[in-house]
């Protein structure tokens, strides 16, 4: 690939990006979130098109319309959120799209699938339902299906996310197996161990552009998460006194499971005191999402407790979270923070339409409720035409700060939000960040969640790390120190 | 807006036309005979009020249930429930307090009938659409089964149940030999304001609406789609139930076997058409009652009553088809 | 004895079909309530035109009938968005009208009885044979394979280059020619078409589908009980059953309510496909 721009609207998601890689080896691409990795794959296995630039394969050049074209061609990938229907069988899952005629010749095909099994040591029920399988397990399934339709160059974005180590370790066993026999493999990952371990070649990219692409051999863990997190900060940073107050927030050995049944969180322990904003770093993918819908009570967790606000917060509804002060900024608000159909007005009480002044003994005050929009609509500067137009009305960026204005009213003690600034500017995230720190003042406290490790290190007091499920704190001397962070959310020591 | 309305009723129009035009009829004249039959005379407009009244209650029932984001088919089942009950309890009690828990018990039925189908839906996501059409019939058959059996007036050769005590009626508010208004339309009229009320004005009704517009918001919000999905169901039933009281008490007096036309049929099509409010329920089963009423006109006519149903099935998909265009233009 | 074998078949002829009709649309994520609707316009059309066109063009032209109104319950889905069900209950509305309009318009009076005799031996064979076609069809053939990734997960479907709306299209299509025979089959039967014939017949083969967890052949199963039943009910009319008379009724809700207790759970787990609804 050369060359490779692709441009979002006012984002470059790649800038003349250059990558080469050869038969028979395992190449990594790593970076942090928004770096531009799964932009560059999704081009190369035609999911997207580049605005500029080439792609050759075998020396042929070529451009895919679609993954079918990129099939075609020889180039699949397998993704983090798998391609299987849990319903299908494994064997009609991996000849779906390929089936090779009219009639559906099933013992040949499983034969062919046995055999092609054996050779990577993979071994399936193929009657069984997909459902049953594990998460390595739907892994393997995902490569078969590459080596069912005869990929040459294979993509595997993050597959280690949901795997144990010995899952992964037996993963890499096959990958090396599938290079040995000509097989180009692309590896997209943020856990430099594996990098360091499996790996010929690694590329790094960050925000868009290529930094370095060096040999594995010529490298060092330290030496990559450097170059993934960039250098040291030039923003000057002030930090205003901070004394935290007492504990709003302790959750100790939480484990939470997934959607898929496996293990999202494990053993995860933390506090958080008044006055305080923490900040939870990691890679999209390490647990975040399940810790606050789990702390915002829309999980229940398997072992563990929380003690939220002087209360057990086992048993208590989201509801009665919200009446004891509770605040979200939801990382999605289209599909979690507002009805998009619905007046501003009317989303304004969404989240606390139990809460005075909204509600009035059970019955809307909609005159207050006017007032409060009029509020959080202008706390922020959101621009819209009219509080009685619908929220569909708005920009992104705007529905944004309507969504992170509402959290803050009501005297909130404890502010859950998870990328509170997505989709806004410079000024526009800082304004957001002045309001949390206004109300943490006040004696609240706020968990922010991002996947921006500067934007949390300027204006977070604590940051920690997580990874895998779980969540690690940098040493008290290295609290605010962007590598020891890097490092922890990479899994690098 | 207007478009819409606009394109409604040139859509009905043509379709009118053109099955009349099939039917060897003149348009102009069906159209004419439809509407004169509907609200040429005070005889006509109470014929039309009094065929809007259970068709107002039976839409707000599911107009409810369609702002949590449910399908209650069942109306016509709950209807019938809700008749029968409020026949068996009310012929014991004669006067105005047999006229009243002959309604309550009519409700209690409707609701105890929508309440497998809520339970169904809110623990087990089984789809409210089959359970509702199925506790139907299951309703169509127990009834028909009671009125042919154990509650079935002896002294009479229909297959129906004793005559409610006159004492036990619903009131006439104004009663001509040609001209007869019920209460029950006014009722029903506050009913339509009251739903409006609640829908707007409380927590409660917030909280449904929210369950209805995006589920999961509602879930972030603190809200329980659980408890919302039984609740929107047991009102929803219960109005159905009260629907079918309300047609012994004020109309019927009695019971029978094939007490409805299908009014909980048609329910649907009078809530999908009030569009986004509560008070829209009642011009939308005004329409509906013209166009029973009118069909009737027409059919002596000569033109068969379906064409009436035809046009409103063709109006609840334009109407649904509009609405999709709609939401995809501002999606700019 | 053998009585109540042929009335079970004669019974459960049309729910068959009319549940593969079924099938072909909701396996592929297609919510169909209109199979009632589909299997009355069928049934009237199909007696008006076997006035002018016999036997031939009462089946073929009951098929044509149906077709068109699964054509237009999946342009309505699938073009437009409409939802599923609003768009099954507006086309079972107009079906019921216009049947109720067409029929008392356009035919003679005079000659409702006359329409010609198909033999009926051709539908129930065709019924009995249908659910094992279609089994084969899903398991054996790409098409068969693609109808049920569509039906399982549209968008997963699609990352592996298959195109929901096209596959349900052909569904659809299927659910009008199977829907359309089971519709024509009533007539032919009865030789009259009269108001409402189908009855909710419809209803029922959906509930024999969902019963059968949208497979083929437990459907069929499902379809043949609830015909034995209607059987039982005829046979059994007006005779004492364990020493009281069970009103006839109760056969009849008997399909419904069992069905209730199949979707709340309770006669083994939830089948339905995960797709359904979705785009």
């Amino acid at each position: 690939m050369l060359g490779i721009t692709k441009i979002f609207g006012a984002v470059t998601a790649l800038d003349r990006v250059d990558l080469e890689v050869s038969q028979g080896a395992i190449h990594a691409i790593v970076g942090e979130n928004g770096a531009g990795k799964t932009t560059l794959m999704r081009i190369l296995y035609g999911a997207l098109q580049p605005d500029q630039g080439t792609i050759e394969v075998e020396g042929k050049a070529v451009r895919f319309g679609s993954s079918r074209e990129a099939i075609a061609s020889g180039v699949g990938m397998v993704s983090q959120h798998y391609g299987i229907i849990p319903e299908l069988t494994c064997l009609q899952n991996l000849v779906l799209g390929a089936e090779g005629g009219l009639i559906l010749r099933n013992r040949s095909a499983e034969a062919r699938a046995k055999s092609l099994a054996t050779q990577m040591g993979f071994e399936f029920e193929w009657q069984a339902e997909a459902a049953t399988l594990s998460p390595a397990g739907a892994q393997k399934l995902e490569i078969l299906k590459l080596l069912w339709r005869e990929a040459r160059v294979m993509i595997l974005d993050e597959p280690t996310a949901m795997l144990s180590p010995a899952d992964a370790n037996a993963l890499f066993e096959s990958l090396d197996r599938l290079a040995a026999g000509g097989a180009t493999i692309i590896l997209v990952t943020h856990r430099l161990p594996e990098v360091l371990e499996h790996c010929q070649r690694v590329m790094v990219l960050r925000n868009g552009k290529r930094i370095a692409e060096k040999a594995v051999a010529e490298t060092t863990g330290g030496d990559l998460a450097q170059l993934i997190v960039g250098g040291a900060l030039e923003r000057s940073e002030e930090s205003s006194p901070f004394s935290p107050g007492s504990p709003l927030l302790e959750v100790s050995n939480l484990s939470v499971k997934g959607d898929r049944g496996e293990l999202a969180l494990k053993g995860v322990e933390f506090g958080l005191r008044s006055g305080e904003i923490l900040g939870i770093a990691g890679v999209d993918g390490s647990g975040q999402r399940e810790l606050f819908e789990t702390i915002a009570g829309l999980k229940k967790p398997i072992e563990g407790s929380i003690v939220m606000l002087g209360n057990d917060a086992r048993g208590l509804s989201t509801a009665n979270r919200i009446a004891h002060g509770l605040r979200l900024i939801p990382e999605d608000r289209h599909a979690q923070g507002v009805v998009e159909n619905w007046s501003l007005d009317e989303n304004s009480a969404l989240g606390l339409q139990r809460l005075p002044p909204f509600a009035k003994g059970g019955r809307v005050d909609g005159r207050a409720r006017h007032q409060m929009a009029t509020q959080i609509a202008n706390r922020f500067n959101t621009r819209h035409g009219g509080l009685n137009l619908p929220m569909s009305s708005l920009s992104g960026g705007n529905q944004q700060r309507f969504v992170a204005a509402r959290s803050l009213c009501l005297d909130p003690k404890l502010l859950l939000a998870f990328q509170p600034a997505r989709g806004l500017d410079i000024k526009g995230t800082q304004q957001v960040y002045d309001g949390i720190r206004e109300v943490c003042r006040l004696g609240s406290a706020a968990l922010v969640v991002s996947f921006d490790l500067d934007e949390l290190l300027e204006q977070c007091d604590r940051v920690v790390a997580m990874n895998h499920g779980r969540l690690y704190e940098p040493p008290a001397s290295l609290a605010k120190d962007r590598d020891a962070i890097g490092r922890l959310m990479v899994g690098a020591q | 807006m207007i478009w819409r309305l606009i394109a409604m009723v040139v859509g009905a129009c043509a379709i009118l036309v053109g099955a009349v035009l099939v039917a060897h009829q003149s348009p102009v004249e069906s159209l004419h005979t439809l509407i004169h039959g509907s609200l040429g005379s005070p005889a006509a407009i109470a014929g039309t009020l009094r065929e809007a009244t259970p068709l107002l209650i039976c839409g707000l029932a599911v107009f409810i249930a369609l702002r949590a984001g449910l399908f209650n088919i069942g109306v016509e089942g709950q209807l019938l429930v809700g008749a029968c009950t409020c026949a068996v309890v009310a012929i014991r009690l004669p006067g105005v307090p047999g006229m009243i828990l002959g309604v309550v018990a009519g409700m209690v039925a409707g609701a105890l009938w929508a309440l497998p189908a809520g339970l169904i839906k809110a623990y087990r996501n089984g789809h409210e659409v089959i359970t509702t059409i199925m506790l139907n019939n299951v309703a169509i058959f127990i009834t028909s089964a009671l009125v042919a059996g154990p509650i079935k007036d002896k002294t009479q050769a229909d297959t129906a149940t004793a005559y409610v005590a006159a004492s036990s009626r619903m009131p006439w508010l104004y009663r001509t030999p040609t001209v007869e208004v019920n209460f029950s339309l006014v009722l029903g009229i506050l009913l339509a304001i009251g739903m409006a009320l609640w829908l707007k004005r409380t927590v409660a009704g917030y909280e449904l609406q929210a369950v209805g517009a995006n589920r999961v918001a509602a879930r972030f919000a603190g809200v329980s789609p659980q408890k919302v999905t039984m609740l929107a169901m047991t009102i929803s039933g219960a109005l159905g139930g009260l629907a079918g009281a309300v047609q012994v008490l004020a109309y019927e007096g009695r019971f029978y076997d094939g007490f409805s036309p299908g009014y909980g049929f048609d329910a649907l099509g009078v809530a999908l058409l009030a569009g986004g409010s509560a008070y829209g329920v009642l011009p939308s089963s005004l329409l509906f009652g013209m166009l029973s009423k009118g069909g009737t006109a027409l059919q002596i006519d000569g033109v068969p009553k379906g064409i009436t149903t035809v046009v409103l099935g063709m109006l609840i998909l334009i109407a649904a088809a509009i609405r999709y265009r709609k939401v995809t233009t501002t999606d700019a | 004895m053998l009585n109540l074998l042929v009335l079970t078949i004669l019974f459960s002829t049309p729910l068959i079909l009319a549940a593969m009709g079924g099938y072909t649309s909701e396996r592929g994520g297609v919510v169909n309530i209109g199979l009632e609707g589909m299997m009355l316009m069928a049934a009237c059309v199909g007696a008006i035109a076997s006035v002018r066109f016999g036997p031939v063009g009462e089946v073929v032209g009951g098929i044509i009938a149906a077709t068109i109104m699964s054509s237009l319950h999946w342009l309505a889905t699938q073009i437009y968005h409409i939802d599923h069900v609003i768009s099954g209950m507006a086309l079972n509305a107009i079906a019921a009208g216009a049947t109720n309009f067409l029929y008392l318009k356009l035919s003679d009076p005079a000659h409702g009885s006359d329409l010609p005799h198909i033999p009926i031996t051709i539908f129930c064979i065709t019924a009995f044979v249908i659910p094992f076609l279609i089994w084969l069809y899903s398991r054996q053939t790409r098409g068969g394979l693609r109808l049920l990734s569509v039906g399982s997960d549209p968008d997963k479907a699609r990352l592996m280059g298959i195109q929901p709306v096209r596959v349900r299209f052909f569904g659809l299509l299927a659910t009008g020619v199977l829907t359309g025979l089971a519709g024509v089959e009533l007539v032919a039967y009865t030789g009259v078409f009269t108001d409402n014939m189908t009855s909710g017949r419809g209803y029922i083969a959906l509930a024999a589908l969902i019963l059968g967890g949208w497979r083929p052949i437990p459907a069929f199963l499902a379809c043949f009980a609830f015909g034995f039943f209607s059987a039982l009910r005829l046979q059994l009319q007006g005779t004492p059953l364990f020493g009281a008379q069970l009103p006839s009724q109760l056969w009849a809700a008997l399909p419904y309510i069992v069905t209730v207790i199949a979707l709340a759970g309770l006669l083994g787990r939830n089948r339905t496909p995960a797709g359904l609804g979705k785009h």
